[in-house]
């Protein structure tokens, strides 16, 4: 996956959690969670999913390298360079 | 074929908890001994028509739009659109201390704000530090059990407002005798006081088969009329299920509701955990339904929906030295909620706490039994009429059921609707494969159940598979 189709991956699983969301204004070096008003169990529902989708284990400990979306690009790239 | 989870219990926890993980889990199983999921919330058919078993009203009520609103959060965890549900506001709610004062409250708080400025004016500036306090508090941090008695008594000034705020807090939502855990009264306090109560515009079958079939669709199995029977543990790890009928599961994770004692029952012949101290007795309720010839156009006999009522100006919760205790109850105008169709006729139902060892002990006779039970129906219409006037005249059906009826239906010991005093909030019972979720974890009533199941399913389950 390149980064603009794990971006897109991850603003899809948000917007699948909550489909008002908006990502219009969205800082992609800003928390997630602030900007799109999240809370920690909309965030396991993301590791859920990525692990759903693509087999990923996602350990707890690694959990804040999803804060925001350019982390999550960096931490997912080479997780799903075959994906 | 192992089952990578096992739900046991088909009450509002276990159906919660097994939508949740079913969501991201293949072939999550759903067992419930009865023929109907719900469990304490359920129903029964009597002359043909459909009684609901436990529901006054669901606290936590909020509007669509607030996202960050507990129910709104539950809903969106169970990935169940707030449309799907026609949730009706109550119309109004009274704290009445026969003889000594009345606060009215609903889903407006500034209403019961007014209310205590009005009748407590010398304990205004307490309430509102009291009101600022717990909005700084979080409930969901684990501690362990502190006095809400004592934190009022330093609090407020006032005893008769203590006594008035704990009433509803307490019937709604405590398992101990006569006070509260302080995270469960600031749990409570926002669920009935901040946010209100409604009720769903169907009725609780309707409810429960909503949440069936969207479990169903979820692909998550369901069996009913399937009773767990033992827990079989290889030290501290479940290896499967035996079923009443004699048939075995395997599984990877069991979570039980059934209960704490409960579930260390059918552990009996494993190494369980030693049981955790009963703080108390466990507390009973009787609840009375009747049901009225009225026609539905016929005007209410009060624009209440909830009215918490007590004689005097101090609160008893606990196991009463008699059957019944009278002296306060909970009254329910099933039919004053916003926008509720009429049905075919109007409903009363009340609640009081009452003796678990007094009623089992009378079930040793029949008729003695159901004499009591009809003699507790006639005499907790004696308190609803002082609060509603006359209307027994009105009276098409009544019906009533005892601590022993609840433990019979729903197996809690006691027929406790609160379960066992002592919580254990993380679900943790000692093994490494089964938690608990449910009454005994600690939240309590129709949205704190399902709350208690998701919430065990999202710190014990779903981040160690
Ligand atoms: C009369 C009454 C009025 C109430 N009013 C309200 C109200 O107005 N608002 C509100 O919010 N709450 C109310 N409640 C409380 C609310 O119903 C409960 O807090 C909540 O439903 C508890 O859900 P639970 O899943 O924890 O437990 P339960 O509902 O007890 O679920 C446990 C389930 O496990 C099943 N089970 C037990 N043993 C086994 C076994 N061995 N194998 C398989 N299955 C088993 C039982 O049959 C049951 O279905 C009321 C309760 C009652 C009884």
């Amino acid at each position: 996956m390149t980064s603009t189709e794990i971006q897109e991956l991850i603003l899809e699983i948000i917007q699948d959690i909550d489909d008002e969301a908006d990502f219009s204004d969205l800082d992609p070096d800003q928390p997630l969670r602030d900007q799109l008003d999240l809370d920690s169990m909309d965030f396991l529902d993301i590791v859920m999913e990525l692990r759903k989708r693509h087999k990923l284990q996602i350990p707890e400990e690694d959990y804040p390298r999803l804060a925001t979306l350019n982390s999550c690009v960096s931490y997912l790239t080479p997780l799903l360079h075959d994906a | 074929m192992k089952t990578p989870l096992l739900v046991i219990g088909g009450g509002l926890s276990g159906i919660a908890a097994a939508i949740r993980a079913a969501r991201f889990i293949p072939d999550v199983l759903l067992l419930e001994k009865h023929h109907r999921l719900g469990g304490l919330n359920s129903y029964f058919y009597r002359h043909g028509l459909l009684f609901e078993t436990g529901l006054h009203a669901i606290t936590n009520y909020a509007e669509p739009r607030d996202k960050k609103a507990p129910l709104n959060r539950l809903l969106r965890q169970l990935k169940l659109p707030r449309d799907t549900f026609n949730f009706l506001p109550q119309r109004q709610s009274e704290i009445l201390f026969h003889g000594c004062a009345s606060l009215l409250f609903s889903n407006d708080f500034n209403l019961f704000q007014e209310e205590i400025k009005r009748q407590f004016p010398a304990s205004a500036d307490n309430f509102a530090a009291l009101v600022a306090f717990l909005d700084g508090f979080d409930p969901f941090v684990i501690r362990p059990f502190r006095s809400t008695r004592q934190f009022l008594v330093e609090r407020l000034r006032e005893p008769l407002l203590q006594e008035m705020l704990l009433c509803p807090l307490l019937y709604y939502g405590s398992s101990h005798s006569n006070d509260i855990d302080l995270s469960q009264f600031a749990i409570m306090f926002r669920a009935i006081y901040q946010e209100g109560m409604f009720r769903p515009g169907g009725n609780i079958k309707e409810f429960l088969d909503t949440l069936r079939n969207h479990y169903l669709s979820l692909g998550g199995s369901l069996r009913t009329g399937c009773g767990v029977a033992r827990i079989v543990c290889s030290g501290e790890r479940v290896e499967r299920v035996i079923l009443a009928d004699g048939e075995e599961l395997e599984c990877d994770y069991l979570l039980s509701t059934i209960g704490y004692h409960e579930t260390l029952r059918l552990l009996a012949e494993s190494t369980a955990a030693p049981p955790a101290a009963l703080a108390g007795p466990r507390l009973g309720f009787i609840e009375n339904i009747y049901l009225l010839k009225t026609p539905p156009t016929a005007p209410p006999l009060s624009d209440k929906t909830i009215i918490f009522y007590n004689k005097g100006d101090t609160f008893s919760y606990q196991r009463p030295d008699q059957p019944v205790d009278f002296h306060s109850g909970v009254i329910c105008l099933p039919g004053n909620f916003a926008q509720l169709p009429p049905r075919l006729h109007q409903e009363i139902r009340s609640t009081h706490l009452a003796s678990y060892p007094l009623w089992r002990q009378l079930a040793d006779d029949p008729a003695a039994y159901l004499a009591e039970k009809q003699s507790s129906s006639l005499r907790s219409l004696v308190e609803l009429e002082s609060v509603l006037g006359p209307f027994r005249e009105t009276i098409l059906y009544e019906n009533n059921f005892t601590p022993v009826t609840i433990e019979r239906y729903t197996g809690k010991l006691e027929g406790a609707i609160y379960g066992n005093p002592a919580k254990i909030k993380d679900g943790d019972i000692g093994y490494r494969n089964l938690f608990l979720a449910g009454t005994d974890q600690g939240f309590l009533g129709i949205v704190g159940a399902m709350l208690s199941g998701v919430s065990i399913v999202n710190s014990q389950i779903l981040p160690n598979l």
